[in-house]
C-alpha cells in the first residue's frame, strides 16, 4: 500500500505548552482516517503542521512522497481542506464561494463550471445555489463549507471536524458525501470527536491525547483494547446480596452493580454471558423486566486508555 | 442587579470602543475650545494686520506703523511670502500691508506711492483698511498745509487722537463664558456620537436573537428585565454627562459655577435625557451593529452641522435653521445661545429657556411612546 | 486566476453595504451638511447694513453728523440703517438688539452701544471721522489763518472746499494683490476628500484580511491553495483601489456639480495627488490589516479613528486648526496623510507654484511606502507560530 502522507516526530510547541509531542504516522492511498481525540489534543494542529500553515520545531512531513513546504505548489494542487471554522464570504452567493475557492485550483472556466456543479451536487444544495451564506441554516452552512473545500476534487482532503453542531439530516448528508469522494478514489484524514462517525466512517482511527498517538488500528481491533467485552444492564426489582454475589462468580463475570433496581454485570471476554445470566436469573425466581446488551465503543476505550471521556 | 452586572461585562469587553470614542471626543472639546480665540469666527473689534515693511527708518512710516500697531494686532509671522500668504488665508491675519521702500520719503515729497496690500475681504479687512485710508487721507491733507516733517506729524497725532465717548450698557462678561458655551454646544456633538452609540451598541447586544430569546424563556420577567436595561443605560449616560460637566469645569473654570453656569449643566442634563430616549429608540430599531454606526454618526454630525454645534447659528442659512427644528439639537443649542446672553435671571428672561427644555422634553416623551409601539410590536 | 479574484473581489465589496456606505455615501452626506452649514460663513463675514438710531437732543441744532451718516455706502448699499429716537426709545430698542447702538448728538458726540462687535467698532471708526474732519477744519483754519485777509464766511467756505479738494485727489492708492482663491471653506472640502482617501483604506483592508491566513479563516484556505499568496493579496489591494477610485471620482462629481466646490484649475494634478492620496489610504489600511492581530471590526475602527484624527488635525472640525499645527508642531503635519493630501489640493487652489504641491505628493508617496514597509514581513510569511 502507497503512503499518501507520512509524518516523523513532529513536534510543536506554543509557549510552554507541547501541543504536538513526538508524532510520527502515516496516511495510506485510498483509506479514510480518523483523527481522534478530546478538544486541544493537537488535532488541528497537526493537519495545520501537515498543510505548512504552522511553523513546527522538529520532524518531517512528506505527501504524495514530496517534502511538503509552502510553496509546494503542485502538491496543495491535490489537496482539499475543509476547516473547522466556516470560511466563506458572506457577500457572495454559495454557487459564487464555491467557484471563488475553486478558482485558486482551476483555471480552466468551463472545467471550473462543472466542478462547481459536482460539488454542489455532492453536498445537497442544489436548491440554495443563489442563497446568501448569511441565509443558510447551521448545517447547510457547513455542507457549503465542504463544499468550498474540496469542489477542486482533489485526491487528499482533510476535514476538520466538518460536523459540529449539525442537525442530523446535514450530518448524514455530509456522510454520504464523504462515502462517495472516498469511493471516487480520494484519501481522506477526518478529525472530529464523535466515534460513532468514526465507527461508520474510517477504516483506520489514531487516537490523540495531549499531542501524542496513545493507540491506532481499525476500530475493531482498537475495540479489543477495551478491557470489557460486554456491559449487560437487567432491570430487576428486588435481588439479595447473596444473589449478587452469585452473579459476580459466573463465568467471565468481571464486576457487578446494583443501584437504582438496575443491575450491570460486566463481563471481560466470552461468549454466551447473556444465556448464563438469564438461567441464573430464572432459577432463582428473580423478577426481571428489560435486559440491554452493550458492545464496548471507542468512547470506552478511550475511557480505558486515558481515564478521561472523550467528549466534555 | 444581573443585567447591570452583565452590563458592565460586556462594556468591560467593548472598552476600547468606549474609551476610542471618549477620548476623541474629549480630546476634539478640550482642543477646540483651547484655540478657538483665533477661529474663523470669532468676533474681535481689533483687526489682525501683517505689516512687511522694506521702507527704510523713516519718521512718518514708523509713525504709521505705530498708529496702525496701537489700532489693531499686529501679528509676526515667518519672514517668507508663503508664510503670509497662508496667514491670510487661514485668516491669522485679515490684512498685509507692504510698504515699499522709500515711500515715506516720497509720500513727504508729494509724489503718490502705491501700497500694496492683501485683503481678506471680510469684516475686519474692512476694519483695516479704514484705518490705513483714515491715516493716509489725514496725513494727505495736513501735507498740503505744512512742510515741515514734524508739525506734519504732530498734526496727523492730534487729529488722529479724537476718541468719540463709547458707552458700552451690557456687563455681561462675554468673552470667557462664550468658551463655556461653546464648550456646551460642542457637546452637542459628544453626547450624540458617545452616548448615544454606546447605548445602541449594548442595547443590540442584549436583542442579539439568541441572547434574547435566553432572555425570553428566563425565570427574569421581561419587564424587569427591560427596566434594568434601561437604568444600566440612564446610569451610563449619566455617568457620561457627569463627565462631560466636570471637564467643562476643569476647563472653562469657575464660570461654570455661577447661576448662568448652572443653567448650561442643566439643559445639558436635559438634552442628554432625550439624547438617552433617542438612543433607546434607535437601539430598538435597529439589531445591526454596523448600521447602527452609520446611522448614529449620520444623526450626531447631522444635527451637530444643522443646528450650530460646530458654526454658530448667525452663520447658518436660514433654510438650514428652519429644517433644523425638527430635531432635538436645535433647542438645546439655542438655548445655550439664550443663556449666554442671559443678563439678568428673572422669570421674563428664563421663560423662552424654560420652553425650550419643555421642547427637549417633549422630544424624549416622544421618543419614548414610538419604541414603545416598536418594541410591542416586534415581540409579537 | 488573478483576474478571477479581482473580480470576486470586486463583487465582494460592492455587494458589502457597509463598506460601501461608509465609503461612498458618508462623504456625500457629509459634503451636503459642509456645504449646508457654510454656504453663508463667508458671504455673513461681509458689512451689512448697520442699524443704528441717532438722538437729538434740541431741536435748534443744526449738525452735519446725521447727514454724513446717511450718505455713507458701503459699496452699492447704505452703511447704516437709521431711525431718530428720542433717548428714552434708542435705549429701548438697543436692549431689544433692534439696533446695535445709537448716537447721541451731544458735545461732544456720545455713542451708546450694548456690547463690544464688528459693527460698534465701525460705528465708532465713522463717528471718529466726523471728530476727525472738524478737528482737520480747525488745524487747517489755524493754518491758513495767517495768510487770509478776513475771516469771513468766503474763507471758510473757501478752506472746506480745499479739504474736500485734497481729500479726493492725491490719495495713497492701495493696491490690492491679494489671490482671489480665498474661500478657506475650500479646505473643508478637501479635508473631506482626504477622509475619503484614508477611509478607502478599510476597502483594501478587508480584502486583505481575508487573504491571510493568520487573521481569517478564508485566509487559511487561500494558504493551502496552490495559488500565491503574493498574487491574491495584490489583486485584491488592486480592487479595493479601484473600488476607492470609484467611490472618490463620485465624491469629486457630486462636489463638482452640485455643490459647486473649486479644485483649482489643473486637473491633471487634482487626478494625480487624488490617485496617490487614494494609495496611502489603500496602504494604511494593508498595514493595519497585516500588522495588528484584531478582529476585522475592531481593524476597522482604528482606521476610522486614525483618520478622523488626521482630519480633525488638518482642519475638518475647524480649519484653522491645521494652520495652528503647522505654524505651532509642523512636524505633526508632515507625517498626517489627511493633512497631506489637503495642503496638496489647498496649494493647487491658492497657489500659482507647484513646489509646495509636489513636496506634499512626494510626502504621500514616502507615507504609503513606509506603510506598505511595515507590512511586508507579516505579508510575505507563510507558516505561522500560531494561527
Amino acid at each position: 500500500m502507497k503512503n499518501i502522507i507520512e509524518v516523523k516526530n513532529l513536534t510543536k510547541e506554543y509557549k510552554n505548552l507541547k501541543a504536538i509531542d513526538d508524532l510520527s504516522f502515516e496516511v495510506h492511498e485510498g483509506e479514510i482516517l480518523g483523527l481522534l481525540g478530546p478538544n486541544g489534543s493537537g488535532k488541528s494542529t497537526t493537519i495545520n503542521c501537515i498543510l505548512s500553515l504552522l511553523k513546527f520545531e522538529k520532524g518531517t512531513i512528506q505527501i504524495f512522497g514530496r517534502p511538503m513546504a509552502p510553496n509546494a505548489y503542485d502538491t496543495k494542487r491535490e489537496i482539499g481542506v475543509v476547516f473547522q471554522d466556516v470560511a466563506v464570504f458572506e457577500e457572495l452567493t454559495v454557487e459564487e464561494n464555491i467557484d471563488y475557492f475553486c478558482g485558486l485550483y482551476v483555471n480552466d472556466k468551463s472545467l471550473r463550471k462543472q466542478y462547481v456543479t459536482d460539488a454542489i451536487e455532492l453536498v445537497g444544495l442544489n436548491e440554495f445555489k443563489k442563497f446568501y451564506p448569511k441565509q443558510l441554516s447551521g448545517g447547510l452552512l457547513r455542507r457549503l463549507n465542504i463544499a468550498c473545500g474540496i469542489a477542486h476534487k482533489p485526491k487528499l482532503i482533510f476535514l476538520d471536524e466538518p460536523t459540529v453542531a449539525v442537525d442530523p439530516q446535514s450530518r448524514n448528508n455530509i456522510l454520504d458525501g464523504i462515502e462517495q469522494l472516498r469511493e471516487k478514489g480520494a484519501t481522506i484524514i477526518y478529525t472530529t470527536h464523535y466515534m460513532e462517525e468514526v465507527e461508520i466512517l474510517c477504516d483506520r482511527v489514531i487516537i490523540l491525547d495531549k499531542g501524542k498517538v496513545i493507540a491506532s488500528g481499525s476500530p475493531e481491533e482498537l475495540k479489543e483494547l477495551a478491557n470489557m467485552e460486554e456491559k449487560v444492564s437487567v432491570e430487576i426489582e428486588t435481588i439479595t446480596e447473596k444473589q449478587l454475589e452469585e452473579i459476580k462468580k459466573l463465568k467471565n463475570v468481571d464486576e457487578v452493580h446494583y443501584h437504582n433496581q438496575n443491575l450491570i454485570v460486566i463481563y471481560k471476554k466470552g461468549k454466551n454471558n447473556l444465556i448464563t445470566l438469564i438461567d441464573y436469573l430464572g432459577k432463582e425466581r428473580v423478577l426481571y423486566d428489560k435486559i440491554y446488551s452493550e458492545r464496548p465503543t471507542l468512547n470506552d476505550v478511550f475511557l480505558e486508555l486515558t481515564g478521561k471521556e472523550l467528549r466534555d | 442587579m444581573t443585567v447591570f452586572k452583565t452590563y458592565l461585562k460586556i462594556l468591560n469587553k467593548n472598552k476600547f470602543l468606549v474609551i476610542l470614542y471618549t477620548v476623541i471626543l474629549v480630546f476634539f472639546a478640550a482642543f477646540n475650545i483651547e484655540n478657538n480665540d483665533n477661529g474663523t469666527n470669532f468676533v474681535a473689534e481689533k483687526p489682525d494686520i501683517l505689516i512687511v515693511n522694506q521702507d527704510e527708518d523713516n519718521d512718518i512710516t514708523s509713525h504709521f506703523i505705530q498708529y496702525i500697531e496701537k489700532n489693531s494686532t499686529v501679528k509676526k509671522v515667518k519672514e517668507t511670502e508663503e508664510a503670509h500668504n497662508d496667514a491670510l488665508f487661514y485668516r491669522d491675519v485679515n490684512y498685509i500691508i507692504y510698504i515699499p521702500k522709500n515711500f515715506g520719503n516720497d509720500f513727504l515729497e508729494g509724489k503718490n506711492p502705491k501700497l500694496e496690500i492683501k485683503s481678506t475681504g471680510d469684516y475686519q479687512a474692512s476694519l483695516a483698511e479704514i484705518l490705513v485710508n483714515r491715516y493716509w487721507n489725514v496725513a494727505n491733507i495736513y501735507r498740503n498745509v505744512t512742510e515741515e516733517e514734524e508739525q506734519l506729524l504732530t498734526l496727523i497725532n492730534t487729529t488722529l487722537e479724537k476718541d468719540t465717548i463709547v458707552e458700552v450698557t451690557s456687563k455681561l462678561d462675554t468673552e470667557s463664558f462664550s468658551k463655556a458655551t461653546m464648550f456646551y454646544n460642542f457637546a452637542n456633538y459628544s453626547i450624540l456620537a458617545g452616548c448615544v452609540f454606546i447605548i445602541c451598541f449594548m442595547i443590540s447586544s442584549f436583542q442579539e436573537k439568541k441572547v434574547k430569546s435566553r432572555i425570553m424563556v428566563s425565570s427574569m420577567e421581561y419587564r424587569k428585565f427591560n427596566r434594568q436595561l434601561l437604568l444600566s443605560n440612564g446610569l451610563f449616560a449619566f455617568a457620561l454627562w457627569l463627565c462631560y460637566v466636570i471637564l467643562s469645569i476643569v476647563l472653562v473654570g469657575n464660570v461654570m459655577l455661577t447661576s448662568r453656569g448652572l443653567f448650561l449643566i442643566l439643559n445639558s442634563f436635559i438634552f442628554t435625557c432625550s439624547a438617552l430616549t433617542l438612543a433607546l429608540l434607535i437601539g430598538n430599531l435597529v439589531h445591526n451593529k454596523e448600521a447602527m454606526n452609520g446611522i448614529v454618526n449620520v444623526i450626531a454630525l447631522g444635527s451637530s452641522f444643522l443646528c450650530g454645534a460646530f458654526v454658530p447659528t448667525q452663520f447658518l442659512p436660514d433654510f438650514v435653521l428652519k429644517i433644523a427644528h425638527i430635531l432635538p439639537s436645535y433647542y438645546y443649542i439655542y438655548n445655550n445661545e439664550l443663556i449666554a446672553s442671559l443678563e439678568h435671571i428673572d422669570l421674563e428672561n428664563l421663560q423662552p429657556i424654560f420652553i425650550n427644555m419643555g421642547m427637549l422634553l417633549l422630544f424624549a416623551f416622544i421618543f419614548i411612546v414610538i419604541t414603545n409601539i416598536v418594541t410591542k410590536r416586534k415581540n409579537r | 486566476m488573478l483576474f478571477h479574484n479581482y473580480k470576486y473581489a470586486l463583487k465582494i465589496l460592492f455587494k458589502n453595504k457597509m463598506l460601501i456606505f461608509w465609503t461612498f455615501a458618508f462623504p456625500l452626506i457629509l459634503g451636503t451638511l459642509f456645504q449646508m452649514a457654510f454656504s453663508d460663513i463667508e458671504k455673513e463675514e461681509k458689512l451689512q447694513t448697520i442699524p443704528i438710531a441717532i438722538v437729538k437732543l434740541s431741536s435748534d441744532q443744526n449738525s452735519m453728523v446725521p447727514e454724513i451718516f446717511e450718505h455713507l455706502k458701503n459699496g452699492e448699499e447704505s452703511m447704516f440703517d437709521i431711525s431718530y429716537q428720542d433717548e428714552k426709545g434708542a435705549k429701548e430698542l438697543l436692549e431689544d438688539k433692534k439696533i446695535d447702538g445709537y448716537l447721541i448728538l451731544s458735545e461732544p458726540l456720545k455713542l451708546v452701544v450694548k456690547e463690544n462687535g464688528i459693527n460698534q467698532t465701525v460705528l465708532k471708526f465713522v463717528t471718529e471721522e466726523i471728530l476727525e474732519t472738524e478737528e482737520i477744519m480747525k488745524n487747517v483754519v489755524m493754518l491758513e489763518m495767517n495768510k487770509a485777509d478776513t475771516l469771513d464766511e468766503q474763507f471758510y467756505q473757501s478752506i472746506y472746499m480745499k479739504i474736500e479738494k485734497w481729500k479726493q485727489e492725491n490719495q495713497i492708492e492701495l493696491n490690492n494683490i491679494s489671490n482671489q482663491n480665498l474661500s478657506y471653506t475650500m479646505i473643508e472640502f478637501y479635508t473631506l476628500i482626504a477622509m475619503t482617501c484614508l477611509y478607502g483604506g478599510i476597502l483594501g483592508l478587508y480584502l486583505v484580511n481575508q487573504n491571510l491566513a493568520n487573521q481569517s479563516a478564508n485566509g487559511k484556505r487561500i494558504s493551502v491553495s496552490p495559488t500565491q499568496k503574493g498574487k491574491v493579496i495584490i489583486t485584491s489591494a488592486l480592487a479595493g483601489y479601484t473600488a476607492q477610485l470609484i467611490g472618490i471620482a463620485l465624491l469629486f462629481f457630486y462636489t463638482i456639480c452640485f455643490l459647486k466646490i473649486d479644485y483649482g484649475e489643473n486637473i491633471l494634478f487634482i487626478i494625480l495627488l487624488t490617485l496617490v492620496g487614494c494609495f496611502a489610504g489603500l496602504s494604511l489600511g494593508i498595514m493595519i490589516a497585516s500588522v495588528f492581530k484584531t478582529n476585522e471590526n475592531t481593524k476597522t475602527g482604528i482606521v476610522i479613528a486614525f483618520t478622523m484624527l488626521c482630519c480633525f488635525l488638518s482642519g475638518m472640525m475647524g480649519i484653522t486648526m491645521k494652520y495652528i499645527v503647522d505654524k505651532n508642531i509642523p512636524i505633526l503635519n508632515r507625517i498626517n496623510p489627511a493633512s497631506m493630501i489637503t495642503d496638496g489640493f489647498y496649494s493647487l487652489y491658492y497657489y500659482d507654484t507647484f513646489g509646495r504641491y509636489f513636496f506634499n505628493v512626494i510626502s504621500l508617496l514616502i507615507f504609503s511606502i513606509f506603510m506598505l514597509a511595515l507590512s511586508i514581513k507579516s505579508l510575505r510569511r507563510q507558516t505561522y507560530d500560531s494561527i
